[in-house]
């Protein structure tokens, strides 16, 4: 769909903004609405935009499938991790207190760890499956 | 939702999961709120449309089971209208929603987690092993659809 100059144009007018209010839900989650779940799919919303405008190969040129398996399945590890190191550092598992020095700011970084796996999984998730609903058109 | 054409039904879902997300917004529910835009009415219509492109856009032409099906619109329309009769009346100050969990995230996540939204604290950290299950089911609904679209791609 490139040929059309309007859908091209505000399509790279509007993607970094799409991306950059999904950084935003992502990163300040902890203070207004928002999480890893909605970030996820804004950002993979914005990146689906990007392969219907122009094409499926040039965003497999930014993201291939391959590398969007490996980042689904670090996403659930890194959730996973996280929840292990609690126990590690002498917690429950998936109790953050112990992460810092007190527990507020503990409970800040386990938050913040989890919300960016949550964050890859859905997000990768929802750009497998477009890719796999479109494989065999170039 | 009784379109016979399937794109006219995606579309008046689409449209339905956004006067949802308005709704949502009014009861200042403004998570929920932002998924079902992003989820029902974002993307679910994207991977709706490209499964659309796979499938046959006519279904036959069939008027006979349109009886059974109203008669059982019907029974479930009426059964689900007898059961709004017990929900608790909307803001009751006895309604099960407002038992003493929720008055113990909202006075305890400032000191305890240390942030000012109630939603994440509760997704995160006090039902965290919750959220590490839907991930989880995200991920396996993810691998079977790779899965099952896997062996189409292969032949050709």
């Amino acid at each position: 769909m490139k040929d059309y100059i309007i859908l091209r144009i505000i399509t790279k007018l509007t993607i970094p903004l799409i991306l950059l209010f999904g950084l935003y839900v992502q990163f300040h989650g902890d203070y207004s609405a928002g999480g890893g779940f909605q970030a996820g799919v804004i950002l993979a919303s914005g990146f689906i935009l990007y392969n219907i405008i122009f094409g499926i190969d040039v965003g497999k040129a930014v993201l291939s499938q391959r590398m969007s398996k490996i980042l689904m399945g670090i996403g659930v590890l890194l959730f996973v991790g996280v929840g292990i190191m609690g126990i590690i550092l002498g917690g429950n598992f998936l109790e953050y207190n112990s992460f810092s020095f007190d527990s507020t700011s503990g409970q800040m970084i386990g938050i913040f760890l989890i919300e960016i796996g949550v964050g890859l999984t859905v997000g990768n998730v929802m750009i497998l499956v477009f890719y796999a609903f479109n494989n065999e058109e170039s | 939702m009784f379109s016979r054409n399937l794109f006219a039904a995606i579309m008046s879902m689409t449209i339905f999961s956004m006067i949802c997300a308005l709704v949502f917004l009014l009861l200042d529910g403004v998570d929920v709120s932002l998924t079902e835009a992003a989820v029902g009415a974002g993307i679910s219509t994207i991977l709706f449309l490209s499964s659309l492109k796979h499938m046959d856009f006519i279904i036959k032409k069939n008027t006979k089971p349109f009886l059974f099906s109203l008669v059982l619109f019907l029974v479930l329309t009426a059964s689900l209208s007898y059961i709004i009769s017990d929900l608790p009346k909307f803001g009751e100050a006895k309604a099960s929603t407002d038992s003493y969990v929720t008055d113990y995230y909202l006075k305890n996540t400032d000191q305890e987690i240390g942030i000012p939204n109630v939603v994440t604290s509760v997704l995160a950290s006090y039902r965290g092993f919750d959220t590490l299950g839907e991930v989880v089911v995200i991920f396996i609904a993810g691998i079977s659809v790779i899965g099952i679209l896997r062996k189409e791609y292969k032949e050709q």
